[in-house]
């Protein structure tokens, strides 16, 4: 004879072992029988939220409305070295965009991309606007409309008797009384269905329940004020909650408020104050090294991360920026060592063997190079990832004098993506070499107005122009590369013979 | 006079490695100018490390193509029934 378990004993182990959609099918069945379940319910509501579950303090989504109509920062134009958004401050002698490529933000790639570094802050409304049309990085219309809702709306459809839990009839008030099922209640309007104002009610609701005295509802109610972009109410629940009681989240989620204010110098004073609670917290140390990077201060970034790994040496977002910024401050053979680590911790997909191959081949380790890309190109996921290793085998090409494999390489990675400013001017270089000056012109100019944060396509738009003679326009297209580069040498040096040329006329 | 030519990798291969004779003895000009020249050459962009993506990142990924998906094939069905109902 067949014993069987106890149901909702099976689903809780189902759900430790994170069966989450066994677990949510045996809550359903038991809610069937019995439909005023509590621990089945609350289980099932644990359950949809664990499926859907990101960490808040990741996530951070800045759309178009909150950029451009943003009326929290204090000043418009701050001083240097004290806002996010002044991205040509540089004062820690970092490497220039003539050896380190920049983002369309006008800031040096990092090596760690995160939801919120995913597409930076454009300067102005046209870029802001243009950028979704450089199909990688599009960037919702405002962060109402982002990723959360169509989530929410997709879990909504795949749902065919409709929603788990009807939100316009529930009384939140009666459940804001108990205090077990509050909170997973509340995870679950917050995190699965995505309705920020209800969240925020029950968590208004639960907090005047008890009495103020509940530092994880106030953390909760300063998450719902900080989607809602309200930051200064989410300032005040969280500097309160962490008189209640000292969290690291309530740290990370404070100095996030702070850095959507543009308050970098006060974020960074906050995660000081947080280390001397929790010395040598490694998600503290990363948030500091995260805003000096940000800040373009790359050096101090690099020690702070370098912190990082002295508490946890398995840290990869740490090794991989530590890594990147070897590899742009010509020291291949070291960037090499640190992602080796990264294979070695079992980390395995097409952006690490394509950076191994890249250090693999200026380190002079010819023998690994190609393997390295070839390992990529098979790892790769969409055609963008795709198109960039195929740049970047170009640019190993390049290196050992096969022209025509360059060329090829640059012409794949346009097929795969038509949008690839760099690729467009390296194959204007390449076509200018085999004498196709009008072709090597079109591309140029192609380049320049897919990417205006690059000085390449303009400065190169520029040495063209003079050579064919043609003054005026090489004048301002060097124009266009001094504004996105004004450091540099070269470009200094061909304004000043046509400001000479222009003199004697 | 030092000779910059004006295009990257226009040097060819055996001009760069010129046959070193014993025979011949630098000379080196005591008198005259020697003068250089600064031609202005066209620049590649960089090679692009690739950033590596955080786990949170992945998993948002991952949950948007899933929810694609299913409204895809959702929307499949839907077609579907609709082509069926008239017959």
């Amino acid at each position: 004879m067949e014993v069987t378990m106890d149901p909702l004993f099976l689903a809780w182990s189902y759900f430790r072992r994170r069966k989450l959609q066994q677990c949510s099918d045996i809550c359903s069945k038991i809610l069937q029988d019995s439909p005023y379940d509590q621990a089945a319910w609350s289980l099932k509501t644990r359950a949809l939220t664990e499926m859907v579950y990101i960490d808040e303090v990741d996530v951070d989504e800045e759309g178009i409305a909150e950029m451009i109509l943003d009326e929290s920062s204090i000043a418009q134009v701050a001083r240097p070295g004290t806002s996010l958004r002044l991205p040509g401050t540089s004062q820690g002698g970092g490497p220039t965009p003539a050896v380190r490529p920049m983002t369309q933000s006008g800031r040096p790639i990092t090596g760690f991309v995160r939801p919120s570094t995913q597409s930076g802050r454009p300067g102005t409304m046209e870029q802001a606007i243009k950028t979704p049309r450089t199909a990688s990085t599009a960037r919702p219309v405002t962060s109402a409309s982002g990723r959360f809702i169509r989530l929410g709306t997709a879990s909504m459809l795949t749902n065919p008797e409709g929603p788990f839990i009807n939100l316009s009839r529930i009384n939140l008030s009666k459940y804001s009384q108990k205090p077990s099922l509050s909170r997973t209640l509340f995870e679950y309007i917050f995190h699965h269905e995505n309705d920020v104002k209800n969240a925020l009610d029950l968590a208004a609701l639960a907090t005047e329940h008890a009495q103020f005295k509940d530092w994880w509802w106030k953390v909760q109610l300063g998450k719902c004020y900080y989607r809602l972009g309200l930051y200064r109410e989410a300032e005040k629940q969280f500097r309160s909650a962490l008189n209640h009681q000292e969290v690291v989240d309530t740290y990370l989620y404070l100095t996030k408020v702070y850095q959507r204010m543009d308050q970098p110098l006060t974020s960074l004073n906050l995660f000081k104050q947080g280390l001397d609670h929790f010395p040598g917290e490694v998600t503290l140390l990363t948030g500091i090294a995260r805003i000096h990077e940000e800040m373009n201060n790359i050096s101090s970034a690099t020690e702070y991360y370098k912190e990082v790994l002295k508490q946890d040496n398995t840290h990869v977002e740490a090794i991989a920026c530590i890594g990147s910024n070897h590899f742009y401050t010509d020291q291949p053979e070291i960037a090499l060592r640190f992602y080796r680590r990264l294979l070695q911790m079992g980390v395995y997909n097409c952006q690490l063997y394509n950076n191994l191959g890249l250090c693999c081949f200026y380190a002079q380790q010819y023998d690994m190079t190609l393997s390295s890309f070839e390992r990529a190109l098979t790892l790769v996921a969409n055609d963008e990832e795709l198109a960039d290793v195929w740049y970047n085998i170009g640019h190993v090409a390049v290196g050992i004098g096969d022209l025509v494999l360059a060329y090829q390489c640059f012409k794949l990675t346009l097929a795969f993506n038509n949008d690839h400013a760099e690729a467009y001017n390296n194959l204007a270089v390449l076509e200018l070499r085999k004498g196709h000056i009008e072709q090597s012109k079109a591309f140029l100019q192609t380049a320049a107005s897919l990417a205006p944060h690059m000085y390449e396509p303009n400065y190169n738009l520029s040495i063209l122009c003079e050579k064919i003679g043609d003054l005026q326009s090489s004048y301002t297209a060097a124009q266009k590369s001094e504004d996105a580069f004004p450091e540099h040498a070269d470009t200094q040096q061909l304004l000043k013979q046509l400001r000479q040329h222009f003199a004697a006329l | 006079m030092y000779n910059f030519i004006s295009l990257p990798f226009s040097t060819l291969p055996d001009e760069t490695m010129p046959e070193v004779k014993s025979t011949l003895r630098e000379v080196l000009p005591k008198q005259g100018q020697l003068y250089m020249e600064d031609v202005p050459t066209m620049v590649l962009c960089k090679p692009k490390l690739l950033p590596l993506k955080s786990v949170t990142l992945e998993k948002l990924e991952k949950m948007q193509m899933e929810a694609q998906e299913a409204v895809k094939q959702q929307e499949l069905a839907m077609k579907e029934q609709v082509q069926q109902m008239p017959s």
